[in-house]
């Protein structure tokens, strides 16, 4: 398999060159012990590793494994050769999000930071839960503040269109 | 010793237990935590800050900036909060021109970011604030014949020029962590293999479930009475995780796992109920046992 990247996919020069360099060694990724942990998903082996599949598509932002990237950088850490795949991943992730390619559940997740501050939903169990423990109440404060961040950068409008899409 | 308390939704949302039996056991070793007002999540490392950058090195700037108007260190207790927070306050502190960006973002609220306060993880803070020493002073219960399985986690350690914990391929803070209480690290082959928390969220069940497995094989291979944890993630992964995995799988042990100030907590002499055990999805009663052994 030719590692091919499609250039206009990321301004970040660095990054490109970076997955040009891959020698497709495995190193990253067949280490058990101290690889990337995506590499256990059934769909990868040896032959065909976790980051191949991550640099090797048309488009990488459209391959749904990158959200399996838990941003370790142990394949950082690994590669001899310093193609940090970490780099790549992020900022196809960054395209795919841009593009309203998302996972579902990292959308509803990111969304959910913006409108009341908190990744996980405040639910009537953790509050009761809290009460019983004697900790103070959790509340959504922040929320106003995330929401002009979030509008001042773009993230609002890149949210209410992909909501749009999925309408 | 006082610090802002970061506090991180996943754990005050869903693990509060762990948050009562963690304020409990800092504030015995002198660990002061000030609720500060108006944190929001830090953002979550692999979903947030990964996806929209900008938008999420603003947000952790706000809430180290709040920090910074106490004066006052960040504490956390999870690796994720520990991982952004730590990577933005670096970049910024490191690039002028970054911090301008992310301050004009911040123009809308009434925060700035200035580059004056550190973030701590509660680990660390055990090791060089707190010190070894003054934790061994406080164990009036050593855990003796506790056999104890350190997954020190993945987002504390890497890369460590900006986490400064431990080396990632070969972590070895949690274990003198593990040693102070009187229990004996487990040596085990896969100790920094992830926990496998993105698989298990965004992946296939089967790839979750062989690395939970896989995991949890190589504790029990090496006589671990339980896994202690320092990241409410991990701790998620290893208690609920391992149920329905091992269900799955057809496990024929289990390996409970444990937030390590809940193991200290124990040590102090606390009670299995103190710490909110029964809360935990995974039990061993040989793990219990064991414990109301060393309890007496
Ligand atoms: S950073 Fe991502 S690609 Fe690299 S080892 Fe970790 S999970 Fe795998
Ligand atoms: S270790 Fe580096 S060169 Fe080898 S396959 Fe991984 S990214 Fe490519």
């Amino acid at each position: 398999m030719v590692i091919r990247v499609n250039y206009d996919a990321d301004d970040n020069l660095s990054v490109v060159e970076a997955s040009e360099i891959c020698l497709k060694c495995g190193v990253c990724c067949v280490v058990k012990e101290h690889s990337c942990h995506a590499q256990l998903d059934s769909q990868f082996s040896p032959k065909c590793t976790y980051v191949y599949d991550c640099l090797g598509m048309d488009l990488p932002s459209e391959n749904p494994n990158i959200w399996l990237c838990v941003s370790c950088h142990k394949c950082e850490e690994m590669c001899p050769y310093e193609v940090s795949p970490i780099r790549f991943i992020e900022s196809m992730k960054a395209k795919a999000f841009e593009d309203g390619l998302a996972h579902p559940v990292i959308f509803g997740e990111v969304a959910n930071i913006v409108s009341t501050g908190f990744a996980f939903p405040l639910t009537v169990s953790s509050s009761r839960q809290r009460q019983q423990l004697g900790l103070e109440p959790l509340n959504e404060s922040a929320a106003e503040d995330l929401m002009k961040i979030a509008e001042k950068t773009g993230l609002s409008g890149k949210i209410d269109k992909y909501r749009g899409e999925e309408l | 010793m006082k610090y802002s308390f970061f506090k991180g939704c996943f754990l005050s949302v869903r693990l509060p237990h762990l948050e009562r039996v963690s304020v409990n056991v800092l504030g015995e070793l002198g660990v002061e935590l000030k609720e500060t007002r108006g944190f929001s999540c830090c953002p979550e490392p692999v979903g947030f800050l990964s996806t929209d950058k900008l938008t999420g090195m603003a947000i952790a700037a706000r809430n180290i900036s709040l920090a910074e108007e106490e004066g006052l260190d960040i504490l956390t207790l999870c690796n994720g909060c520990t991982y952004s927070l730590r990577h933005v306050n670096h970049a910024l502190k490191a690039d002028e021109e970054a911090r301008e960006k992310v301050n004009e973002v911040l123009s809308e609220t009434d925060h700035q970011f200035r580059g004056t306060v550190d973030v701590k993880h509660f680990a660390s803070v055990l090791m060089n604030d707190v010190g070894l020493d003054r934790v061994a002073r406080k164990i009036e219960k050593p855990l003796k014949g506790l056999t104890v399985a350190g997954h020190t986690g993945c987002h504390i350690v890497s890369p460590p020029e900006i986490m400064a914990f431990d080396d990632p391929f070969d972590p070895q803070v949690l274990d003198k962590m593990v040693n102070v209480l009187g229990s004996e690290p487990a040596d085990f082959d896969l100790k920094t293999l992830c926990c496998g928390w993105t698989l298990t969220n965004y992946g296939d069940k089967d790839g979750a479930d062989k690395l939970l497995g896989a995991k949890l094989e190589s504790m029990h291979r090496a006589g671990s009475d339980c896994v202690s944890v320092i990241c409410p993630q991990c701790f998620y992964q290893f208690d609920m995780g391992q149920l329905l995995a091992s269900r799955r799988l057809g496990l024929d042990f289990s390996v409970p796992v444990l937030f390590y100030l809940q193991l200290l907590g124990l040590a102090m002499g606390y009670s299995l109920e103190d710490i909110g055990l029964k809360r935990h999805r995974t039990k061993s009663s040989g793990f219990e046992e064991k414990i109301l052994e060393a309890l007496g």
